[in-house]
């Protein structure tokens, strides 16, 4: 017993405890203590526990309490709770039976072939193309070839520059498949990366004024990738609210936050800037947050293009990084077709710090990249999705995209001719107006290739009996309460009216554009039908105009006709 | 500025032209002639039966505790590297400090693996090749800097056998009728596919591959798409939300993933080939329905793969057709790996198991792999597909494949039936059967640790410690075999391994001199660790290789040597 007398204030006598737990607590103490006299350091750690509870029982007290807690929760299993014992509900074996049975699921897709023929009509208007290539005079079958159409005039390629279709191209295709074979057969990291690969890869830096470029297998796929590569929670992103859905994607997979600012007004993104600044100032972060602009070259949805002196001189002031997604812009705009900021005579190098761009569109191959700094495209090696998880591209589309870029390089007649046709195109619509100004507004540049016509809001409300904001509020309800398929029939209206349109140049005129495709089911943020019409380097200027007059007759023609 | 100013930077990679020999040998390089009529196997399919649980070889202790104590090692000198490096070496570290007021493109944490582990072997990686990734494969020769800071290229090439391609069926030839479909395709259809499948992008090859596939893969109608990796990242978004539920496999592939993530539905994932646990959590979730609200999931997707690439097991395909139609739940089997490459008739995991394709609701593969093309593609009933080709994302935006790609599918798909070439396609796939099966039991029977099934063409060989990896990977480069070498975080942090995919363009002597070198180096790092518990007789395997060379070859076509 004499041991106990000693012992030290374990429990101090200043807090009244009942005698049990003084007992209860003498006891242990005194069996903690033989073990630890016999361990090495033992007594080292007795004294510090003496010293403590002497000087602050209150803390020994805790810190009793958070190591029983630290035990509790190693014991707990997280998984339990999510599981069926972990809500307790408890029920027999033979009630768990009855609700499995009772369970009926929806069908895979939505199966109301009333509701699917509202949207599937889209499906017999796809153009297929036969008997040859994207050209600009082809022939097209559509609705399983029971409707058939030769020696159309097509103004729905993307293909701006049309170099791909020179014979030197061809000819390296042929080249690279007989030394290559087709496919990389392996991702980047084990082996798929070939020397046309990383050549390709120094031609695009070179060619753009980047240090570095990252080569992808599909356009679409490129801006979700690199961009969720980036950032993380708490990291801030402000974005322009007419983006198209590939960048809509990348900023839902970033886990950022999402600011929108309102299209290509500075005022207003200056504002936003200026006020998440005093906000972060205010919230004294350990870190600064990752902070990126993200805007597109030349918008795929309108047609008109980012202001980017204005978005630099921002981006400087407030220290953010600015991401745009090129995919119609590069090879188009700018003297040579370096894109948006040959456009505005900036270096590309300190004024864009990723770009996005597509192998696909004018460049006319197959794929996407990226452009940036060198730190930047070596981490997308190892962090970026669509990069390391997928096989390369195949060799001869990206040796045929060098012998392109060579091509450019040399000469710049395939550009200037684009731009020389996108600024007729436009002239003719704009001057156009005059007759249709009741009906179409022209939405694109006049440095854009793709000029986007949409009825005018009046007309709109007039005919189809809805506005751009119903729409926008209608799909966005129904996205928040997951509406498997979204109708809104005056919009289902309006596109099968364009589509019309799109179908009497066709059969009447032999000339093929198309509706603006997207989803509305997908599509996060506003947006209204409208057509395109595309023009590509090919093309002659009479044969052209041609086609516009044309194209402007029968919208005057279905327009006016009530 | 201009393209070819003259300067060859010596750390880029060189321009190597066509190699200067006769059409004979090339076309041995690419796809070796069969050496004996032995040396095929006809696999047959497994009438439904499900498979047995794969058993799973495990090291001696001393060998993870080696494996942990290697990336401590790694870890502390990293840690003590960068504070050393932050300190006083600055200029080097620009790219994980602030600078003018900017976060870093990513934070010192955030690339800590990346920066101090991987960089380490960053020699065994993204070796850059030329030529056809074949029977052979020309790795270009480079020099590493400062510890794989950089890379110089004296711009030789080092001819290897093949073991890291995806190249199943050997069709990655740059002779033969793929080549020159895909050539008349150029001629034909040029290079561009003008935009997205619904605005201009769809021409009659498009759908000329699509009907084949979907007769190949047993479905109504299918669906091709210009990439792999996006087939699956832009898919379950067009008919999954929050209220939906995916049940998927621990390992599922990063595509599916973020393909689910981009759907926003919830997501539960069952151990690795788990089908007891599948079922107690299909039973759950139906009984437990949505978090929070309680209510019941609009619909439970099972998500597997058919032929897992990392780990060599297949999905055990009869007990999930079995489990959803029990459950009323639908079924995704991404056959990416085993598209071409399994089965009897080279249709995928259904054809092995002899399942009927009606009773998986969705069939999603690729065409980068066996076919030596590139793209993926969709399989289900007509009007699944037809709505998925108004809501999808990837036909109304993307870029569509391009004609020399499809003629390549289209080819290759028609040697596989038979079509064009008759037999050419049946010796294909017999030869990958043979040297897949004949590989793994002699890797076996040397005493290494082996995972995956039988009939699987990839074959992952365990190295477990992370030193090893290069160590491997260089010894076997200067053996003139290429090898891909994979670790943590695309396998468990102690199993990193040596994958060996399989190839029918590899002839059986191909095989016995990779197997030599393989016995050497794998004696040289202590790999054979095989404590027979996964061998057909429970004994631990330590053949010798000339024994294993004479008896390998027929024993391999036996059933019972294989325990999954």
């Amino acid at each position: 017993m004499s041991s106990i007398v000693r012992l030290p204030g374990v429990l101090p006598e200043s807090i009244p405890i009942p005698s049990f737990i003084v007992t209860a607590c003498t006891f242990f103490w005194v069996h903690f203590h033989d073990l630890m006299v016999r361990l090495p350091l033992g007594n080292r750690m007795l004294n510090y526990i003496e010293k403590s509870s002497h000087d602050d029982p209150y803390r020994t007290i805790i810190e009793v309490s958070l190591i029983l807690y630290g035990i509790y929760y190693y014991l707990s299993n997280p998984q339990k709770k999510k599981s069926l014992q972990g809500i307790n509900r408890n029920l027999s074996k033979q009630e768990i039976d009855n609700l499995i049975d009772e369970w009926e699921p929806e069908g895979l897709v939505h199966r109301d072939a009333k509701d699917n023929a509202k949207q599937e009509w889209r499906l017999a208007k796809i153009p297929v193309v036969v008997d040859g290539g994207v050209d600009n005079y082809v022939s097209v079958t559509r609705n399983d070839a029971q409707e058939r159409f030769d020696n159309v005039f097509n103004m729905s390629s993307y293909n701006f520059l049309q170099l791909s279709q020179t014979e030197s191209v061809l000819e390296k295709a042929r080249q690279t498949i007989k030394q290559y074979g087709v496919g990389a057969c392996g991702p980047a990291g084990f082996y798929g990366n070939q020397d046309v690969h990383w050549n390709l890869e120094y031609d695009l830096a070179k060619f753009f004024g980047t240090e570095a470029a990252v080569l992808y297998g599909q356009d679409f796929t490129v801006a979700p990738s690199v961009l969720s590569a980036f950032t993380k929670r708490g990291d801030v992103i402000v974005a322009d609210d007419q983006v198209s859905l590939s960048l809509q994607n990348a900023l839902q997979l970033s886990r950022s936050t999402v600011y929108y600012f309102e299209h290509n007004n500075i005022e207003s993104l200056d504002k936003l800037l200026t006020q998440l600044n005093a906000q972060e100032a205010k919230e004294k972060l350990p870190a600064i947050p990752r902070k990126f602009i993200v805007t597109e070259g030349i918008f795929q949805n309108i047609g008109d293009i980012a202001p980017l002196p204005e978005l630099v001189k921002l981006k400087m002031k407030h220290k953010y990084r600015l991401f745009v997604d090129e995919t119609l812009s590069l090879g188009v705009l700018g003297k040579t077709g370096r894109g948006l900021s040959e456009h505005f005579g900036m270096p590309r190098a300190t004024s864009i710090d990723v770009t996005v761009g597509s192998l696909a569109t004018a460049i006319g191959t197959s794929g996407g990249f990226t452009l940036g700094d060198a730190v930047m495209s070596n981490h997308q090696h190892i962090g970026s999705n669509a990069y390391c998880f997928s096989a390369c591209l195949p060799a001869y589309a990206v040796s045929c995209a060098s012998k392109i870029l060579r091509i450019m390089d040399e000469d710049n007649s395939a550009v200037s001719t684009v731009q020389q046709l996108s600024k007729s195109m436009f002239n003719f619509f704009d001057g156009a107006l005059r007759e249709m100004r009741n009906y179409i507004t022209v939405v694109s540049d006049d440095v854009s290739p793709v000029v986007h016509l949409e009825l005018t809001p009046e007309f709109r409300s007039s005919r189809f009996h809805y506005t751009a904001d119903q729409l926008f509020t209608y799909v966005s309800s129904s996205q928040k309460k997951r509406q498997t398929t979204i109708i809104f029939e005056p919009y289902e209206a309006e596109e099968q009216f364009l589509q019309a349109i799109v179908d009497e140049l066709l059969m009447k005129h032999n000339i093929l554009i198309t509706r603006n495709i997207f989803v509305l089911k997908q599509e996060t943020l506003p947006l209204v039908p409208s057509l395109k019409i595309c023009c590509n380097a090919n093309m002659n200027e009479q044969e052209l105009l041609g086609a516009c007059a044309s194209i402007k007759e029968v919208i005057l023609g279905f327009c006016s006709n009530k | 500025m201009t393209l070819d100013d003259g300067t060859h930077d010596a750390t880029h990679v060189p321009l190597f032209p066509p190699e200067d020999i006769s059409i004979e040998s090339k076309r041995e390089n690419e796809f070796g002639s069969l050496t004996s009529k032995s040396y095929l196997f006809q696999v047959k399919s497994c009438h439904n039966e499900p498979i047995p649980e794969p058993i799973i070889d495990t090291p001696p202790y001393y060998i993870s505790l080696i494996t942990y104590v290697n990336y401590l090692i790694l870890i502390i000198f990293g840690h003590v590297h960068d504070f050393l490096g932050i300190h006083f070496q600055r200029s080097k570290h620009l790219d994980i400090v602030e600078k003018d007021g900017m976060a870093p493109w990513y934070s010192k944490f955030e690339s800590f693996y990346v920066r101090r582990l991987k960089k380490r072997i960053d020699d065994c990686f993204s070796r850059p090749t030329t030529g056809v990734p074949g029977r052979f494969i020309q790795c270009i020769d480079r020099v590493s800097h400062g510890f794989n800071e950089y890379f110089t290229y004296p711009g030789t090439t080092n001819m290897c056998l093949n073991l890291s391609s995806y190249n199943y069926l050997g069709f990655a030839q740059s002779e033969g009728q793929c080549t020159d479909a895909a050539i008349s395709a150029v001629e034909k259809y040029g290079l561009h596919s003008g935009g997205s499948r619904s605005q201009i992008g769809t021409t009659e090859l498009h759908q000329e591959a699509e009907r084949l596939i979907a007769k190949f893969v047993g479905k109504e109608d299918a669906m091709i798409f210009s990439m792999g990796y996006g087939t699956n990242a832009n898919f379950f978004n067009a008919f999954l939300d929050s209220k939906c539920l995916i049940v998927s496999d621990e390992l599922n592939h990063t595509s599916i993933r973020t393909g689910v993530r981009l759907s926003g539905a919830t997501v539960r994932s069952f151990k690795h080939g788990d089908m007891e646990g599948l079922e107690k959590l299909i039973r759950e979730q139906i009984v437990i329905g949505q978090p929070k609200t309680g209510r019941p999931w609009k619909k439970i997707l099972i998500c597997v793969e058919g032929l897992f690439s990392m780990e060599g097991t297949m999905c055990n395909l009869p007990e999930l057709v079995e489990l959803k139609k029990r459950y009323k739940c639908y079924l995704y089997v991404d056959e990416a790996h085993s598209i071409g490459a399994v089965g009897p008739k080279g249709r995928g995991v259904c054809d092995l198991f002899g399942v009927n394709p009606h009773d998986i609701d969705i069939l999603m593969g690729t065409l980068t792999k066996s076919f030596g093309a590139a793209g993926g593609y969709i399989a289900c009933d007509k009007w699944i597909i037809d709505k998925l080709r108004c809501d999808l994302t990837t036909p109304n935006y993307a870029e569509s494949p391009a004609a020399p790609v499809l003629a390549q599918i289209i080819s290759s798909l028609r040697t596989i039936i038979g079509e064009l070439n008759p037999g050419e396609g049946q010796e294909r796939l017999q030869r990958i059967a043979f040297n897949s099966r004949y590989f793994r039991l002699a890797l076996q029977r040397l005493g290494f640790i082996v995972y995956g099934n039988a009939d699987s063409p990839v074959i992952p060989m365990l190295l477990y410690c992370p030193s090893k990896m290069p160590a491997f990977s260089r010894i076997m480069l200067q053996r003139k075999i290429a090898v891909v070498v994979v670790a943590y975080p695309a396998t468990p942090l102690i199993e990193s391994r040596v994958r060996f995919c399989m190839s029918a363009s590899l002839t059986k002597e191909d095989i016995d001199y990779l197997l030599r070198h393989v016995d050497e180096v794998g004696e040289m790092l202590n790999l054979k660790l095989n404590s027979g518990k996964s061998s057909w007789d429970g004994k631990v395997q330590r053949w010798d290789i000339e024994e294993v060379i004479r008896r390998t070859p027929e024993d391999c076509k036996d059933d019972k040597y294989f325990v999954c």
